[in-house]
């Protein structure tokens, strides 16, 4: 048993780094015009590629993707030749701020900038400010007999200047392009790295992307989690009476019924709530809108129709695997055999049919959870609900890159984990499973 | 038993309709017999006949579209036809259980064995739990379960099939019931299991005072079990008398007709002519009019086909379903007799050769077994190996027929599946016809892919269902290149004839053919290339008996004719006997004894030869059948037994060396070959 | 010679039999099941729907009148217009074409890609099959959806991009079911007869195995159609389908979803077509599958 769960992980595992692969693919390679999405239609040439040397979108796809996953401050130290530390800071409005720093001998805090041609070593103070001291020193020659220093910038990059080269002409900061002479011509942008909790900083919301998402998925789970306990056990409950019932009136309308909303797209079963529960019946709130993150909990009549869409189309689906199953089970020979035995038709069903039965249903619904994921990408976008969906649609249509990478290995691994703990519910109910 | 005492079960015109969608389909018609208390009945007949239908009748089990329609099924005089279930659930289980025919499937296979065996005494006798489990394993013990309160403690799949026959056995007898019907009980079990299964039944009747109404198609099995037979054909009970009557002087064409096709493990080749029956068992909602078995019948007259016969008592105590059975039994026409001496289809041999055709030396087919922990997958494992055949070593002459018997694990499949190049070898050599062919078949050359061809077990999978008889044919011409494309047609339909099928097969897909002309067509398709040797891989015994024998009489015809060599993989030792001049005995990868038939027959001399010959069940009731059993189960073939690899079940054990030392190969004389420990005078005594 | 064209010529005319039998037969299945027939005939309307858009509409699905907006149902317009004054009847048909073209476009696609992964996994088992698999996996592992939106994300809204999307989201599905039917057929007998007259592997996949796939497969099928005419339509809807104004059943309720208070009519006619198309399809394979079963 330990054997096999162990088993399991380490194909998950492997199955986890070929979807990082396949999504960084996806969403990276073919990034086309992200800059261009930042930057509006109206940007240079210069400037969108400006853009993305700054984003680090130049940098070859296996060094990004090594630094997307990674992190890249190993390797940013490796070239400026100093450690590196993110420091948080909260100071007035910036709350919760992440800072990069090279961390000198002394081990002082370090930023540099170029100034006029200067090297200029920024060393952090203790009240947060930064002291400037010239470090000419720091210069270093390359091959072709270039000036050269590989040092930070203060928006988080490791960047290159050359000396009395102009670099960049923009870079692009906190307060939009500034122009400068002396700014440097190569980036590498500092992360931690996926695996150690930094997604990068969103496009769109110009913050870290573990931030913004933290809240979406809070909600997400608030309308999964109902929506779970909803479906489910109605599900397996109909799923269950329409099996042992076969081919009576009562299965036949359940059944029809699972189909139905089984095959209804989750988008069409809200619309319908919407339109019967709220336009024709005025039973509740119409137009949901939710005007913050936190929202949902203010009217909780406006998590009726997302929870309610979200989990008819999932009672569809698992009623109709656990009729299936039912119905298999209750034609077996040992079901027979119970029968056989003397055994009152609650007795069979209870003692032989109901464990057998639902094996299927479990692997079905844990499997099904990435549907349900799927589903609620479409039911948040129909109630504008502010959840993960909602959040990595919209990180879609604004090619937020990061975020959509965030948003979909979370929805992914937590697919995976939940395939996982099936297979662990599975062999536990199968003593086949569990014996060998 | 007296006639005035009261039967404990007697079915009187039953009659079980089952509703299709087209019409009312009459599965079973005017049944009537008997069952009187420590007697067992065998309900016999082939695939189809309807005796399963009549048995779950009785506990009135027979799905939502099915229902007595007609008659009394009286349990110690109640009338149980179409009786609402509460009133049937006080007695199945109680009064009358049932043992089936597969035993892990009718095991659940999520409950622990005490569960399962405790249920029905809490249900039926409301003991509490320790009562219960008490009981359960005192029954289990009764069946002579091996580590009963181990066993107590599994769940089914962790029992082997034998084990499984117990659990339901003693399940079975929880409640002392009046009435057992078993449905197949030893079916799905090989044949040293079966035998020793059929040893506790036997046991059993004499121990309990249980009526037992026996279900199965072999006729070897109840002629040891049974005190009475009921010969079912096609719904209806064609004779009923008992078993030693019947065996003695069956009465009706059909019960005559299956006795004739059964080949007999005491004749040796050539001395018996199986006799088949031509056509194949009407479908329900199919019959032929006048008397059901009048179409397949060799003596059926005028009458036959147009008026129903009645079962009629011929003589007290024996009831046939036949116009002419006093004539049968007046005239003395015996089973063994023929209207007409058919065509002798036994081979007159050919002039022997000393050819060899096929050396098979240390052959060894190991497959490798999926790595199941961790480490392995790191491959910090050696890995292990299934060694499915291992180190065997055998030739064959031409002209000449191989059986290679074993029962299921032993890898005669897989040697013969080497030999066609379907499993590539994993150490060893094969020579056919002086050319190596140790290679697997796609790096053989066409010549020997032509002169090596292969006939199929399972006739539902021997041909492609999409294609037509004679394009499947055909494909094989055109690939061999034997006819030019033109007379390929006629050469499918010669091919046709040759295997007994008309030309009108031609264009009919594989579904529309029973199971005895599908064979049909996989011999038609292997002998398409004029192969130098054909190996036969269980070809009948997915076959109802009166369709084997004439399968088995094709092969042998062809043999005859085209001098064809051929090996015969079977785990029947009867067929093996009726085909084969010489036979190899295998166990769990292992060659136990190899020689000429009628030394290894009439005195075997292997102790697992001698278990395996002991344990076929003879369709002769006057004969004792007893002698060396089996117990315990075959080892894993991963990790077999040290030394001989019999040596964990083998009666006849020496001591240490068997479990230490390979066994030695003793010549006894005329290419007999024995692996065994045992001196040869020992040898010669079992 | 003449004997020898006749028997060519009874070939060829016993073989025209054999199909039109096997064609009676699977028309039986069809129409031996209720559920088959209603599903069946809930599709041909949309399909004749599709097919003879231009005549049984009096607008084009593009043609805008201002003067029209957001009107109810009228005897001009029988479903009313939309926000551009555009006739919502017209466009609904229209978008008939555009779902039933896409749908088995995209489903077909899938399918040579699902075949040409699952039948050699199947097969030939081991490392390749354990390679494919892995990929696969992975692939499944990805919430539908969620895939569909990377991709079209990545590439950009198009029709075709939208077919390349629902075929990499399905082939999986359709590999795994090929390699589950391949390995069961590959030990079957007739398997190991055409090893015995020495076919190539090749040979094999597409002459033995491949066609005893195709009951399952024509099933599946035609489950995937309606599972792409959902996708199709929730990714309109999610406003990842085709570029605006080609008309479309999801685009036409991502744009009406926001004025449904004002007119409820596009919405409601679009969201109904979709659900009838998707629910007759799956009502017409479940029919088939349930029929097909009882059948063997």
């Amino acid at each position: 048993m330990a054997r096999y769960i162990v088993r399991r992980l380490m194909t998950m595992l492997l199955s986890m780094l070929l979807i990082s692969i396949i999504v960084f693919a996806v969403v990276e390679i073919a990034p086309g015009n992200v800059a261009r999405n930042i930057l509006g239609a109206f940007a240079t040439p210069e400037q969108e590629r400006s853009m993305e040397n700054q984003l680090g979108l130049d940098r070859p796809a296996i060094t990004r993707y090594f630094s997307w996953l990674f992190g890249s401050d190993w390797q940013v130290s490796r070239l400026i030749g100093m450690p590196v530390r993110e420091i948080v800071i909260s100071q007035g409005t910036q709350q919760n701020y992440r800072q990069w720093w090279a961390v000198d001998e002394d081990g002082s805090l370090v930023q540099w900038d170029v100034v006029d041609g200067q090297l200029i070593k920024l060393v952090r103070q203790e009240n947060g400010s930064t002291l400037p001291v010239p470090d000419e020193a720091g210069w270093k020659v390359d091959e072709e007999g270039r000036t050269y220093f590989w040092g930070l910038d203060n928006l988080n990059h490791a960047a290159l200047w050359f000396q009395g080269e102009g670099g960049a002409e923009y870079t692009y900061g906190y307060s939009g392009w500034t122009q400068s002479t002396d700014s440097p011509v190569d980036y590498v942008p500092l992360s931690r790295g996926l695996l150690r909790g930094d997604a990068g900083i969103s496009l769109r919301y110009k913050r870290p992307v573990s931030e913004v998402i933290g809240r979406k998925m809070f909600n997400s789970a608030v309308l999964a989690g109902l929506a779970f306990l909803v479906s489910i056990p109605t599900a397996i409950v109909l799923g269950v009476i329409a099996g042992l019932n076969e081919g009576k009136p009562i299965d036949r309308i359940i059944s029809m019924g699972g189909l139905v909303t089984a095959a209804s797209p989750d988008f069409a079963t809200g619309i319908f709530l919407i339109i019967i529960l709220g336009l024709w019946l005025k039973v509740l709130p119409g137009a949901t809108v939710f005007l913050s993150d936190t929202a949902i909990f203010d009217d909780p009549r406006m998590l009726v129709m997302p929870v309610l869409t979200a989990s008819l189309v999932e009672i569809g689906y698992v009623l109709r695997i656990t009729r299936a199953s039912v119905v298999e089970v209750m034609n077996s020979a040992y079901v027979r055999t119970a029968i056989l035995k003397g055994l009152s038709h609650r007795k069979v069903v209870l003692s032989h049919v109901l464990r057998n039965a639902m094996m299927a249903p479990i692997t079905v619904i844990m499997l099904h959870i990435n549907w349900l994921i799927g589903g609620l990408v479409v039911v948040e976008s129909v109630f504008g609900y502010p959840g993960m969906g909602n959040f990595i649609l919209n990180a879609a249509l604004y090619k937020d890159i990061y975020s959509i990478e965030a948003g979909a290995m979370v929805l992914i691994v937590l697919a995976v984990s939940t395939q996982l703990v099936a297979d662990i519910i599975y062999s536990y109910l199968n003593p086949r499973i569990r014996y060998t | 038993m007296t006639e005035q005492e009261q039967p404990i079960l007697s079915v009187k015109n039953l009659a079980v309709t089952y509703k299709t969608r087209k019409r009312d389909v009459n599965a079973v018609r005017d049944v009537t017999f008997d069952i009187y208390a420590g007697e067992n009945v065998g309900l016999v007949g082939e695939s189809g006949c309807g005796k399963s239908t009549a048995a779950y009748s009785i506990v009135g089990f027979l799905g939502r579209n099915g229902r007595v329609s007609n008659g009394e099924i009286l349990f110690r005089g109640e009338n149980l036809a179409n009786r609402p279930e509460s009133d049937l659930r006080k007695l199945r289980g109680a009064d009358i259980s049932m043992v089936y025919q597969e035993p892990m499937s009718a095991l659940n296979p999520t409950m622990l064995i005490k569960d399962q065996l405790a249920e029905s005494l809490i249900v039926h006798q409301n003991m509490d739990k320790k009562a219960a489990y008490e009981k359960s394993l005192e029954s289990l013990k009764s069946v002579y379960m091996p580590d009963p309160e181990g066993v107590m403690d599994r769940y089914p799949h962790q029992l082997s099939g034998g084990q499984q026959q117990r659990v339901l056995i003693a399940m079975a007898l929880l409640n002392n019931p009046s009435l057992l019907i078993m449905d197949e009980p030893t079916t799905a079990l090989d044949v040293t299991v079966e035998a020793a299964v059929l040893d506790l039944i036997a046991e059993l009747k004499e121990r309990y005072n249980t009526a037992t109404l026996y279900i199965t198609h072999n006729l070897g099995v109840v002629a040891r079990v049974s005190d009475r037979l009921a010969v079912m054909y096609a719904g209806e009970i064609v004779e009923l008398a008992s078993t030693k009557d019947l065996y003695a002087k069956p009465l009706h064409p059909y019960t005559m007709g299956l006795m004739r096709c059964l080949p007999d493990v005491d004749a040796p080749k050539g001395t018996r002519t199986l006799h088949p029956i031509d056509g194949r068992v009407p479908s329900p909602d199919n019959l032929p009019e006048g008397c059901i078995f009048s179409p397949r019948c060799e003596f059926a007259r005028e009458n036959c086909f147009t008026e129903h016969p009645k079962l009629d008592e011929v003589v007290p105590g024996h009831q046939a379903r036949c116009f002419y059975a006093k004539e049968w039994l007046e005239k003395g026409v015996r089973w063994d007799d023929r209207m007409e001496e058919p065509e002798r289809v036994c081979p007159e041999r050919p002039a022997e050769t000393d050819e060899i055709m096929l050396t098979i030396k240390d052959a060894r087919v190991y497959y490798p077994v999926p790595f199941k922990t961790v480490r392995g997958l790191f491959g910090l494992e050696k890995r292990k190996y299934v060694r499915a055949v291992d180190d065997v070593s055998f030739t064959i002459k031409r002209g000449r027929t191989l059986g290679v018997v074993g029962e299921s694990g032993c890898g005669k499949s897989t040697i013969a599946k080497a030999i066609v190049g379907l499993e590539a070898l994993h150490d060893g050599k094969i020579d056919f016809l002086e050319t190596d062919i140790s290679s697997p078949i796609n790096k053989r050359g066409s010549q020997t892919i032509r002169d090596l061809q292969m006939v199929f077990q399972d006739p539902n999978g021997v041909l492609n269902p999409s294609y037509s008889i004679g394009d499947q044919i055909a494909l094989s011409l055109r690939r061999f290149n034997t006819v030019p494309r033109d007379q390929e047609y006629d050469e499918v339909v010669r091919l046709l004839r040759a295997v007994k099928l008309g030309e009108n097969y031609y264009h009919r897909l594989p579904r529309q053919l029973s199971g005895g002309e599908k064979q049909r067509v996989g011999i038609a398709r292997a002998i398409a290339s004029n192969p130098a040797a054909v190996i036969c891989d269980e070809p009948v015994s997915a076959l109802d008996v009166s369709v084997q024998a004439a399968v088995l009489n094709l092969l042998l015809e062809i043999q005859k004719q085209q001098n064809t060599t051929m090996i015969l993989i079977s785990h029947d030792l009867s067929s093996v006997r009726f085909f084969s001049d010489d036979v190899a005995v295998m166990y769990l990868g292992r060659l136990c004894e190899i020689g000429p038939c009628e030394s290894i027959y009439s005195s075997p001399s292997h102790p697992y030869t001698a278990a395996l010959l002991a344990a076929v069940p003879r369709p002769d009731p006057t004969l004792e059948q007893t002698g060396v059993r089996l117990h315990g189960r075959v080892p894993s073939a991963v990790n077999p037994p040290s030394g001989c690899r019999f040596n964990t079940r083998c009666p006849f054990k020496i001591g240490e060396i068997c479990e230490k030392e390979e066994p030695p190969r003793q010549d006894m004389g005329g290419g007999h070959l024995i692996y065994c420990h045992l001196p040869p005078q020992e040898l010669n005594k079992l | 010679m003449a004997e020898q064209t006749l028997t060519l010529k009874n070939l060829r005319i016993a073989a025209r039999a054999r199909q039109m039998a096997r064609l009676r037969e699977s028309l039986t299945v069809v129409f031996a099941s209720k559920t088959a027939i209603v599903g069946l005939v809930m599709v041909l309307l949309w399909v004749l729907v599709a097919v003879f858009a231009p005549l049984v509409t009096k607008f084009g699905p593009l043609e805008q009148d201002y003067l029209m907006i957001n009107q109810g149902p009228s005897g001009a317009h029988i479903l009313g217009t939309d926000h551009m004054g555009r006739d919502v009847w017209s466009r609904i048909a229209f978008g008939a074409r555009t779902i039933l073209t896409l749908g088995p476009l995209s489903v077909m696609v899938a399918f040579v890609v699902g075949i040409t992964l699952g039948l050699p996994s199947g097969y030939y088992g081991g490392w390749i099959d354990e390679t494919v698999m892995r990929i696969l996996d992975a692939i499944m592992a990805f919430p539908t959806i969620l895939l569909y939106m990377i991709i079209i994300s990545a590439v950009g809204a198009s029709p075709f991009n939208v077919v390349v999307a629902i075929a990499i989201g399905g082939a999986p599905g359709i590999a795994r079911l090929v390699r589950a039917l391949a390995m069961d057929i590959r030990t079957r007998e007739y398997v190991a007869a055409a090893k015995l007259r020495g076919d190539k592997d090749i040979q094999i996949m597409l002459r033995e195995i491949l066609p005893n796939c195709r009951g399952p497969l024509i099933v599946d099928f035609l489950l995937r159609i309606g599972y792409a005419a959902f996708y199709i339509g929730t990714l309109g809807f999610l406003g990842l389908g085709l570029p605006p104004p080609t008309p479309d059943w999801g685009g036409m309720v991502q744009e009406g979803h926001s004025r449904m208070f004002a007119n409820v009519w596009p919405v409601l006619s679009a969201t109904l077509s979709i659900v009838t198309l998707v629910i007759g399809l799956n009502l017409f394979a479940d029919g088939l599958r349930e029929e097909t079963m009882r059948y063997q």
